[in-house]
């Protein structure tokens, strides 16, 4: 046996794997050879390095502590799923509590901001009167308007002032108060009534679908300056709000924005954005209002207090809009799945949560969960809705289909989608389980 | 505590969940060396395991091949890990902002973290070999059936891995003395 022939096998000779007739070779060789002898050592200086870190580390025990949150966890999923007649009382409690409001309130503003998502495709062309409308879009420092997602006559409104990157948002159905720094991801939530604030994390994929109302036009506006390829349609005069008012329509596929401007001084008043099937409504605009900076300030308020909870939006799933439907379907319908989905039926929902009866401190009591677990469950169910909000925006094809059916019913789909670049799609069906199907094999 | 993964994977699809615990006890170690090189700090590591072996349990449905429990687990610790860091980074740059003058604390460091680093240094294969050989404790002929390939490859990975841990571990060395 020569050198290199005995190194291949220094390791096995080491560890013993060798059968006997190479080990006898390697140790008739190494009697003979000094330098082959050096590098035993130093394989027998690794491999007692190497077994005494594994003897430390099996030492260390998490059975038991794995064991007891999965305990824990089990615990909760039991009573979060345990049917009709357990399951209201949890979600009242849950839905109660005041880090799940301040979560789903937020969860609004990020699924409203995601619907607001910049736009790909085709530039749009210009007219010399459609680019003096959009001037103040563009220049103003400072926005206040008021948003409605769905309809104008059952959509909930919001009121947003938005400063430079900063948005402070409030809402017609619920006291709320939200501060977003779009720069730096984060966002502030207000609770007047209990005085609490949270500070949340809306980094990654949320950060970049994000962006508020001015910065969507922009965009717009700018790639039609880039490259003017199609046409802007005049829709004429009409009046709106009292105001005449001369109308601009933008159409690419899947999407509709339409501009109405005031006809004496070229202002945006209204604008119709309709993205897939959402559709959002801004009225009431005004440009270069005076902000107040204490009013789009990140820091906490004086009175209020800071629960230290971080909570983190930087991860969704499909697993946390099951939760989304589960509530709707099991505790707030009784059992039958809603006639639609839709952004306005979501912020609706929300606002019916919040407003439901107060918890009693019995049935606290009965529900063996902590604040933090509480809060887990409410934050899924706020992750939901901005899993469903980003479906569109992320190119997936999405269908509701669950209308009229039973909650349980584990042979009817309710919701099926396909991710961007997935052959299959999920589907999800009346007893929350899911499955992939190809397209040709979807249920009717 | 001698049976095959799938036999636990089983049992705790079946509604027998205190048979997990077998699995957390065979592979723990490893799963801590693997994590304890990434994070460089026990704490973390162990928090991070925790957390894996919890996701794992409730997502067992979703695996699709038992046999393939250990690596399915390295796959879900590698995600937790990203979670972490980001959180961790976060949490850093906030504390920053309040007092940039102080020195953020120095990582708890566990036993040996220049092998833990070297290890989690290494290439995928040749990394879960060495964690299933001496945390894991497991016998060569138990990885190739646990790594799905065969004995002599288990056997040459082992020995080249051997050989990336003592380099890696050397220039580690000569780095440190360069500094002093």
């Amino acid at each position: 046996m020569n050198c290199a022939e005995c190194k291949e096998l220094l390791v096995g000779y080491v560890e013993g794997f060798l059968d006997e007739s190479r080990m006898r070779a390697v140790a008739e060789h190494l009697r003979g050879c000094s330098s082959c002898r050096g590098q035993v050592q130093q394989i027998e200086g690794l491999h007692e390095r190497l077994v005494a870190n594994g003897k430390a580390l099996a030492g260390s025990d998490l059975e038991n502590e794995v064991m007891n949150r999965i305990i824990r966890k089990q615990k909760i999923q039991l009573k979060a799923q345990g049917g009709l007649h357990t399951a209201p009382n949890i979600w009242r409690i849950i839905m109660k509590s005041k880090i799940t409001k301040l979560a789903i309130a937020a969860a609004i503003v990020i699924a409203a901001l995601i619907g607001l998502h910049s736009i790909g495709g085709n530039p749009l062309v210009a007219t010399v009167t459609f680019a003096e409308v959009i001037q103040p879009i563009l220049n103003a420092r400072t926005v206040v308007l008021d948003l409605i997602v769905g309809s104008e006559e059952t959509g909930p409104a919001m009121q947003d002032i938005v400063a430079g990157s900063k948005i402070r948002r409030t809402f017609s159905n619920m006291e709320t108060i939200l501060i977003i720094d779009l720069n730096n991801a984060r966002m502030l939530t207000l609770d007047p009534p209990s005085k609490s604030a949270v500070y949340m994390d809306i980094q990654g994929p949320l950060q970049e679908g994000t962006k508020s109302y001015l910065g969507l036009v922009r965009d717009i506006v700018s790639k039609i300056e880039d490259n003017p390829n199609i046409p802007v349609q005049e829709l004429g005069e009409r009046e709106i709000d009292g105001q005449r008012a001369v109308g601009f329509l933008l159409s690419e596929p899947n999407l509709k924005l339409t501009i109405w401007a005031d006809l004496k001084t070229a202002l945006p008043i209204r604008i119709e954005l309709l993205q897939g099937q959402t559709q959002t409504i801004i009225k009431n605009i005004e440009f270069d209002v005076l902000v107040d900076d204490s009013l789009v300030s990140m820091n906490v308020p004086a009175g209020y207090t800071l629960n230290e909870e971080e909570q983190d939006w930087t991860e969704f799933n499909e697993q946390d809009f099951i939760v989304v439907l589960r509530v709707w379907a099991e505790y707030v319908l009784g059992g039958k799945f809603p006639d639609s989905i839709s952004m306005e039926d979501l912020m609706n929902l929300t606002s019916q949560l919040a407003n439901m009866a107060p918890r009693t401190e019995d049935e606290v009591d009965q529900l063996d969960m902590s604040e933090e677990e509480k809060a887990q469950l409410g934050m899924s169910f706020g992750r939901g809705f901005v899993f469903f909000s980003q479906l569109e925006p992320s190119g997936a094809d999405w269908h509701y289909v669950g209308k009229g059916v039973e909650f349980g019913d584990a042979n009817t789909a309710v919701f099926l989608y396909r991710p961007k670049g997935s052959d299959t799609y999920r589907v999800i069906y009346g007893d929350l389980s899911v499955e992939d199907s190809a397209p040709e094999d979807l249920p009717k | 505590m001698s049976e095959a993964d799938e036999y636990y994977v089983g049992r705790c699809l079946d509604g027998h969940p205190d048979d997990f615990r077998y699995l957390v006890r065979r592979y723990q170690a490893v799963l801590l060396a693997h994590l304890a090189g990434k994070l460089g700090n026990k704490e973390a590591a162990e928090e991070v395991a925790q957390e894996s072996f919890v996701r794992a349990y409730f997502g067992m449905d979703k695996l699709k091949k038992p046999q393939m429990f250990f690596c399915w687990l390295f796959g879900i610790a590698d995600h937790v890990v990203k979670e972490h860091q980001r959180r961790e980074q976060i949490r850093r740059q906030r504390e920053r902002l309040r007092s940039f003058s102080e020195e953020a604390p120095k990582p708890e460091l566990s036993q040996d973290y220049a092998l833990e680093a070297a290890i989690a240094e290494l290439p995928e294969a040749y990394r879960q070999v060495i964690l299933l050989r001496y945390y894991g404790d497991h016998p060569c002929n138990q990885i190739a059936e646990r790594l799905n390939m065969p004995l002599g490859t288990v056997t040459k990975t082992l020995s080249r891995a051997y050989a990336m841990l003592r380099t890696s571990l050397q220039q580690e060395q000569r780095k440190e003395l360069n500094e002093v």
